[in-house]
């Protein structure tokens, strides 16, 4: 049982499919305010997700690896010894385009500075900077693991 | 009478139309099984979104308690008398009345509701290229605001029904981010009352036999996780018994793989009996949940749609390649017949001219 072993079983969801079904240690998300780490026997919990990295800890590939996604919105359900992910979209490090996120970043500064004043347009300008440049830090991090 | 010879080439004619028809009836198939695939990889997350969404609903007031507003002006009703239309259709003709069909219901819908503007959306290229023949296009006009900024400005309508947009090829490749955008487009137009609803026309397909042209409301959200269904079509049993046979014929199972255990583990999501902690207040989750809710009933639609839409086509090559079969049956009992008339006049011409020695 989980007793024994402390695992949370982790899902990650997209809208197209079920991208990854485990038993793991501990999950990072990324959540609005900030990342958070959720280990088995977390209080329940529902949090919006930001853009930025989630980490899955003991993953499928065995008790020291980490699996990294990229995710730009999502939604999350904590129970003590389950966690759900519903994520918009989920990238690994390594299939992030760079070029894109950089050409999104620019396009997110450029509706930064036209937005004038407009908080709608700030928000989406922000969310679309957010967004690139969690992209580029998570594909920076890939290049050099720690 | 026709001659040997020309029935002949008829024959080779028609053979060579139904492989023709076999071969578009087995890759319709082949296609039919990887959207039929990819609409049920898709269905736990549009199931989690709704249960979260119910169990929000059901744990938070929609008001503000100080305030006294809507949380969200999704949750707001007004009375309709700007309808938008999202008409999902295929992009490509061979599919028997799949097309034809759609665009009938969402005459029938807009024949029935001749009071109200109506706002066309088409999705699929057959369904645009009608419907842009039948109804004027929506005109703009760049005109500059009091900033100088440029902005869109629609001009004054030319009839109660109009053509506001199209998105041909995005039924091609069905890809999540396009969605989001006319999620998006959709939810900004209702929020600005440029709309006072939204309704979708779809094919819906739960599996090769139990298929029905529905249309659904999408805004505003009345009540959620239940389709909110105004209108359906079935299927006639005889058109069911012929899908069955395509379907067969091409070795389709009838009822997918049993997902209901996945689909009661994706209801639980977020609707568990303990008290959660919101990380964020209840307006901030609505506001980003909703969009997700509304691109997800869109993404879910458009992926029941394109199976439907194979799945239509390959029972009309299903058919397409019966009729040849019988068709060269028929010639080729006609072709005997003509050569055997042939046969027996000239043994009797001969037999006449030996008579007459």
């Amino acid at each position: 049982m989980a007793e024994d072993t402390n695992q949370l079983r982790v899902r990650l969801v997209t809208p197209e499919r079920t991208l990854i079904e485990c038993d793991a240690s501990a999950v990072e998300l990324p959540s609005k305010s900030g990342y958070m780490e959720v280990l088995y026997g977390h209080a329940p919990l529902v949090a919006e997700l930001g853009a930025g990295d989630v980490t899955i800890h003991g993953g499928p590939d065995g008790l020291d690896a980490i699996t990294r996604y990229n995710v730009s919105w999502g939604f999350v359900e904590v129970l003590p010894g389950r966690v759900t992910i519903l994520a918009s979209d989920a990238l690994k490090p390594e299939e992030i385009d760079v070029q894109r996120a950089e050409q999104q970043l620019d396009r997110g500064q450029k509706m930064w500075k036209e937005a004038g004043e407009s908080e709608e347009a700030y928000d989406e300008a922000l969310r679309v900077i957010s967004e690139a440049e969690a992209k580029m830090a998570s594909a920076a991090e890939a290049v050099k693991p720690h | 009478m026709a001659n040997v010879l020309d029935l002949r080439r008829r024959i080779r004619s028609v053979k060579n139309t139904r492989q023709i028809t076999k071969a578009m009836k087995m890759v319709s198939a082949a296609k039919l099984r990887r959207a039929q695939e990819r609409a049920l990889a898709a269905r736990p997350y549009a199931r989690m979104i709704v249960s979260v969404l119910e169990s929000l609903r059901r744990r938070v007031d929609l008001y503000d308690e100080t305030t006294g507003n809507l949380c969200h002006p999704l949750f707001l009703t007004r009375p309709e008398k700007r309808v938008l239309l999202i008409v999902v259709s295929g992009d490509k003709g061979f599919a028997g009345a799949f097309n034809a069909n759609i665009l009938k219901t969402a005459y029938q819908f807009i024949a029935g509701n001749p009071d109200k503007e109506i706002d066309i959306e088409a999705v699929g290229r057959k369904g645009r290229d009608q419907l842009r023949r039948r109804y004027p296009t929506a005109a703009y006009t760049e005109q500059a605001d009091e900033n100088g900024k440029l902005r869109q400005v629609r001009s004054p309508r030319q009839g109660p029904v109009e053509l506001t947009g199209d998105h041909p090829g995005l039924l091609v490749k069905l890809e999540a981010p396009r969605v989001e955008d006319l999620a998006h487009n959709i939810i900004a137009r209702y929020v600005h009352e440029e709309i006072d609803a939204a309704y979708i026309v779809y094919n819906e397909f739960k599996s090769v036999i139990a298929q029905r042209l529905v249309v659904e409301r999408l805004l505003p959200l009345i009540e959620l996780g239940s389709p909110q269904i105004t209108g359906a079509v079935e299927k006639t049993a005889e058109e069911k018994e012929r899908l069955a046979e395509a379907a067969l014929s091409a070795g389709i199972e009838l009822e997918p793989a049993d997902t209901t255990e996945a689909e009661e583990e994706a209801k639980k999501f977020g609707t568990a009996n303990v008290d959660y902690i919101y990380e964020q207040p209840a307006g901030e989750l609505f506001r980003g949940l909703l969009p997700q809710y509304i691109f997800s009933v869109l993404f879910h639609a458009m992926t029941e749609s394109v199976a439907a839409e194979h799945a239509a086509r390959m029972t009309a090559m299903d058919s397409a390649t019966n009729n040849a079969s019988d068709m060269i049956d028929a010639l080729t009992l006609h072709m005997n017949r003509v050569r055997q008339a042939a046969i027996t006049k000239e043994i009797i011409e001969i037999v006449s001219g030996a008579a007459a020695l």
